[in-house]
């Protein structure tokens, strides 16, 4: 299918002399000013856009404005055609993102060859650009399955059946979606959502090295054994040094936070490090009360699974340790949302 | 006589439009032909007459393309005179430069339309 150029000029001739220069290789399409041009660009593919600037209406300069506010300037390259000579008023097209400046008078066969190489460069990028796009996504499809896949592993021997991470991905979804909406200061966070969601899911990495006789002890573990059972925070971020290239930069570092920090607590009681308050990130603070949650509503070999109810009352009457009272706030906001049935 | 050689004596630089619009004579004097409304209607020394300058100079910069395109070398030279004279604030300069190209450019047009 042939390429489309659009002309706009508010000049019979000059679109005539372009509409020629291109006619016999592109489909050409012509405006008499800005506001016309912008809607031919809006509702059509373009391959370039030979622009004048003086023009009634709207002006090659707004047309510029115009494709830089909406991103278009990115991706068609416009080519701004004038009889203007002065040296400072040439720059400003070239600083509003046109591709180049063809100052008449022009011989038509050099515009041809300078908009064909430059639509031809264009093709190409745009291509590439949608290639690179595709294996973005097919390679962060396959991240995300061996991070799962990853955390799945270590939770069998937790004799979990992978079921606990995906519960957890579920919770931090609700819960985190819920802090950023009830509370201004986390407005910024809900571009971050889907990363510390894929972060969550290796927030028990650590307990890989945890032995399977405490691991799995169905009694109460002693207090060298829970010593020992703390360990999977800092395990668990030994080894994602190890692996940092699995996952990208940004869901590496929640990851590492998440990993660490989701036993510490408000008032400071919690572990590895004691952090207090928002010392604790608040990802960290919501993968800690999901976590909570869905140890309480499931069996272990410890214990059997307490209700929805029982869950929530202990949850909310600190018998887990103490949470965040906005954190609290996003919990009991989001109950139904959460109940585990 | 034909239009082309006829121009040519009147000092418009007909080789290299052609050169400009890859040796189609026939696109170029159908562009001609079409410069004689758009010079008619595209007023330049009224404007200067009535003081609006800005419009003296878009327009006179709308001619200034065209007949540079077209090579019609001697209007080209008058219309960018005017444009850098109204841009320089020598407005005199302008209707001088005016009076001088508007006659050249009256004996270009009905050249042109002789041929038409």
């Amino acid at each position: 299918m042939r390429e489309t150029i659009l002309v706009v000029d508010d000049n019979e001739i000059n679109r005539d002399t372009l509409r020629f220069a291109f006619e016999d290789s592109y489909n050409v399409l012509e405006a008499e000013n800005g506001l016309e041009a912008l809607k031919i660009i809006d509702s059509q593919k373009i391959s370039a856009v030979l622009l004048d600037l003086t023009m009634p209406v709207m002006d090659g300069i707004e047309v510029l404005e115009k494709m830089n506010e909406s991103g278009k300037i990115v991706h068609i390259p416009v080519f701004i055609i004038t009889g203007e000579n002065q040296q400072d008023k040439l720059m400003k097209p070239y600083k509003l993102g046109a591709v180049d400046v063809i100052t008449k008078p022009y011989f038509i066969n050099f515009v041809q060859c300078r908009v064909g190489n430059i639509i031809e460069l264009y093709r190409h990028r745009n291509d590439l650009e949608e290639i690179v796009n595709e294996q973005v996504e097919r390679l962060s499809a396959m991240n995300l399955s061996m991070v799962e896949t990853l955390a799945t592993l270590i939770e069998f021997r937790d004799c979990e059946s992978g079921e606990h991470v995906k519960r957890i991905r579920g919770l931090t979804k609700i819960l985190m979606t819920a802090v950023c909406d009830m509370y201004p200061e986390y407005h910024k966070l809900r571009s971050e959502i889907d990363k510390i969601v894929m972060a969550s899911v290796l927030h028990d990495v650590g307990k890989i090295s945890i032995p399977d006789n405490i691991l799995q002890k169905p009694g109460r573990l002693t207090k060298e054994e829970f010593e020992i059972m703390k360990s999977h925070t800092t395990k668990g971020c030994e080894i994602l040094s190890e692996i940092p290239d699995i996952i990208d930069n940004d869901i590496y570092n929640y990851s590492y936070d998440i990993c660490r920090h989701h036993h510490e607590r408000w008032d400071g009681r919690g572990y590895p490090d004691g952090l207090k308050g928002d010392e604790i990130t608040i990802w960290s603070q919501v993968v800690a009360v999901a976590d909570v949650y869905d140890a309480l509503t499931s069996p272990r070999v410890y214990k059997a699974a307490f209700t929805h109810e029982k869950a929530v009352n202990m949850i909310t009457n600190n018998e887990c340790g103490v949470f965040n009272p906005k954190i609290l706030n996003v919990f009991n906001a989001c109950i139904d949302k959460i109940r585990r049935d | 006589m034909s239009l082309l050689t006829e121009l040519k004596e009147m000092g418009v630089n007909t080789d290299e439009a052609l050169a400009r619009f890859m040796n189609n004579s026939a696109f170029y004097e159908r562009m001609l032909g079409k410069f004689v409304a758009n010079a008619e209607s595209t007023e330049v020394m009224s404007f200067i007459d009535s003081g609006d300058f800005e419009q003296a100079e878009k327009n006179a910069h709308t001619l200034k393309g065209v007949t540079g395109n077209l090579s019609l070398t001697p209007l080209f030279k008058g219309y960018d005179g005017v444009v850098s004279a109204i841009r320089s604030g020598d407005f005199s300069a302008a209707k001088q430069i005016m009076s001088d190209t508007l006659p050249v450019q009256e004996k270009i047009l009905d050249c042109i339309k002789k041929y038409k």
